[in-house]
């Protein structure tokens, strides 16, 4: 893989014969602009928790996002039932889930804001705390241990130049340690966002970080 | 179409599209002889339909092996309140990487085996909870579901068979624990995702106090086909005991990791040396573990003859699992991995039981101290009857799970221990 790092980035299985784009491989071909506003009901919930750009004082919640919160809500018996998408959408806003915005979706669903503090705290995937534009999580469980996943993860830290679980000075990267995210076969597995990145080694990991980069230099110019 | 390896020892039936973009539009499912498997089940009724999964033998492939069918007898005839349909899409044992697969490269698939589930159990709703981490793939899905809707095989009076059914897509939150059926009813719900006491069993008092059926990815992938084409044709592969196909996930120190669908009852020595390309770098084969991080270790030499099916995996000591086969060459640190496994059986414990959060907590803290040769040989048995302690013991197998990779090493690699121990005693010394 090394030489064309970026040919086909989170291709599950850059190791084989294999020729197709790197829309085709993750479905982006096929799944198209998913409108904010959530599309069919049925898939409202589905959005990346995960956006480089976050709104921490954003309102919960309004135009689209509001459609969408309601979308949610048509889903559940009851409102308690749309709790964990109701945080991942929140999370998706915000960038992290605060003690306060625990709060505030309490109130959006009649639930008494301790209980929705236990649940939120119980999982793992809504940041208690401000994190970098990109979150990087490498998983250094067994399979992709055995392949090198804790030099991967060692890459990062030292590419990005932070420490586990901080955020690099200039906010652009936090990186964590992960638990299996179930691509065990195309190790090292990082997930950096709403993305996964399959066969990951060390020396690719200058040429992602650099193409973060340039991901945002790109959209921001 | 080389998805990233195929074998040609493989009958590729839920992985047919494993690779190709096609795979996943409506029209090309359709045309492939996609829904039909619908439109056929809902002339059968739903009885005949559990009569022929149960025909088929297909046991549940999200670690338990129960017979699909017979799960579904389970559920009321004649409901009286609401009942669920519960996709298990929560995928995060490690060594498995199936399920995600499935989703992303044939969605209509899945939703087709849904479908007939919730008509099988006359359910009018089905989740599809899949773990949070899927970005990615529930895009897919969701778009295809969509898709599904727009079509008229997703919703009310499904292709005017007056039979209605929705389903949603549901994301986790991150926790390993939510993959265990009660702990994924409680999820769904919005609570924490911590496992409950069975009984009540969930056909009886399930998902929102309703009765609900969980099934696997993989396992409602496999309905649409047994129902176009019966259950005896799906026992053309496979065992007595263990019918049909399976894929099987191989990661670690093989030249082609990968999945591959393999009839059950597959040899694992083939597996590894024909279908997987062999050792990476010709080293020698060192250990195995069958059936994804939760199942006892296996030796070299005990793989010799094993097959892979849910009883010979048994008989040689471990077990099947979801057929997540990990592959650990001769320089293979095992001290080093099987604590890793525990750290993260340590992390995802949910607190609900003292054996297993003092003692996934306590495996992790002193496999860690013998890995940094810090031991002693006492250890040992302190990890033996931790382990001891943590079996059996409580609400949810994840305990057991956890002290399982600790027992079969320890009896198995006692040498690797020791080694590390006495290395300890030695540096202590000089
Ligand atoms: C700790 C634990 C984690 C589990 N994780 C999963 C999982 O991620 N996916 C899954 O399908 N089943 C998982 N299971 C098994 C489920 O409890 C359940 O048996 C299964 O979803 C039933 O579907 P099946 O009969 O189609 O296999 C897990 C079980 C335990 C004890
Ligand atoms: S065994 Fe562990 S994970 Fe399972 S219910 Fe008890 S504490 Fe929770
Ligand atoms: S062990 Fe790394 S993705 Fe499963």
């Amino acid at each position: 893989m090394s030489g064309v790092p970026f040919k086909n980035p989170g291709w599950a299985g850059n190791t084989g014969e294999f020729d197709l784009t790197e829309a085709q491989v993750r479905g982006d071909d096929f799944v198209g602009e998913r409108p904010r506003a959530g599309g069919h009901p049925s898939g409202a919930s589905t959005y990346p928790y995960m956006l480089a750009e976050k709104h921490p004082d954003a309102k919960l919640f309004e135009g689209d996002y509001q459609t969408r919160f309601e979308k949610i809500l048509t889903r559940y018996p009851n409102k308690q039932g749309a709790l964990l998408p109701t945080l991942g959408l929140a999370q998706e806003v915000r960038g992290h889930v605060s003690p306060e915005t625990m709060d505030e979706v309490a109130g959006l669903l009649g639930l008494s804001p301790a209980y929705v503090r236990g649940v939120a705290t119980f999982y793992t995937m809504y940041n208690k705390r401000p994190v970098g534009r990109h979150l990087v999580q490498v998983c250094t469980n067994v399979s992709c241990n055995l392949c090198g996943g804790d030099e991967v993860m060692e890459a990062f830290v030292r590419y990005t130049d932070t420490e586990p679980g901080e955020t690099s000075e200039d906010g652009e990267f936090t990186v964590i340690e992960a638990e299996c995210l179930a691509g065990c076969g195309f190790p090292t597995c990082v997930q950096i966002n709403s993305r996964y990145y399959e066969n990951v080694t060390p020396a690719d990991v200058p040429g992602i970080i650099e193409h973060l980069k340039a991901e945002r230099a790109g959209s921001a110019g | 179409m080389a998805y990233p390896y195929v074998s040609d020892r493989e009958v590729r039936l839920l992985s047919r599209s494993f690779g190709d973009p096609k795979g996943r539009r409506l029209d090309t499912y359709v045309e492939r002889g996609g829904y039909q498997a619908l439109t056929e089940a809902f002339g059968m009724g739903p009885d005949a339909v559990i009569d022929e999964v149960k025909a088929s033998g297909l046991r549940g492939r999200g670690g338990a092996g129960f017979p699909a069918g017979v799960k579904w007898s389970f559920m009321p005839k004649e409901p009286t309140r609401p009942h669920y349909l519960l996709c298990n899409a929560d995928e995060s044992e490690p060594g498995t990487f199936k399920d995600r697969e499935l989703i992303r490269w044939d969605p209509h698939q899945l939703i087709e085996g849904v479908l007939i589930a919730a008509y099988a159990v006359r359910a009018k709703q089905a989740y599809i909870y899949c773990r949070g981490e899927f970005f990615e793939t529930t895009q897919v899905l969701a778009k295809a579901l969509e898709d599904a809707y727009a079509g008229g095989y997703v919703g009310k009076d499904i292709l005017g068979s007056g039979v209605d059914i929705d389903i949603t897509v549901h994301l986790g939150g991150g926790a390993y624990i939510c993959g265990e059926e009660t702990a994924l009813m409680n999820s769904l719900e919005g609570r924490r995702g911590q496992p409950r006491v069975k009984p009540p069993f969930p056909a009886a008092v399930g998902a929102f106090g309703m009765p609900t059926t969980v099934n696997n990815v993989e396992t409602l992938s496999a309905v649409p086909h047994i129902v176009v084409n019966g259950g005896a044709w799906y026992r053309q592969w496979g065992t007595e005991k263990s019918t049909g196909t399976k894929l099987f996930c191989v990661s670690g120190h093989v030249n082609k990791p990968g999945n591959y669908e393999l009839p059950l009852g597959f040899p694992l020595m083939d597996l590894i040396e024909d279908v997987c390309g062999g050792m990476k770098n010709g080293k020698a084969l060192k250990a195995v573990i069958p059936g994804g991080s939760s199942v006892p270790i296996l030796t070299a030499a005990e793989c010799k003859g094993v097959n892979l099916d849910y009883e010979s995996v048994q008989a040689a000591g471990s077990m099947l699992g979801c057929a997540s086969v990990i592959i650990m060459d001769e320089d293979t640190h095992i001290v080093k991995q099987v604590r890793r496994m525990v750290d993260f059986y340590a992390h995802e414990s949910c607190g609900q039981c003292t054996p297993c959060r003092e003692g996934t907590a306590w495996l992790a803290k002193v496999l860690r101290r013998i890995e940094d040769g810090m031991g002693a040989e006492e250890d040992l048995d302190t990890l033996l009857g931790m382990s001891r302690q943590m079996t059996g013991t409580t609400i949810c197998v994840l305990s057991d799970s956890a002290a399982a990779p600790v027992v079969s090493s320890i009896q198995k690699f006692k040498d690797e221990y020791l080694a590390l121990i006495r290395r300890g005693e030695r540096a202590g010394v000089a």
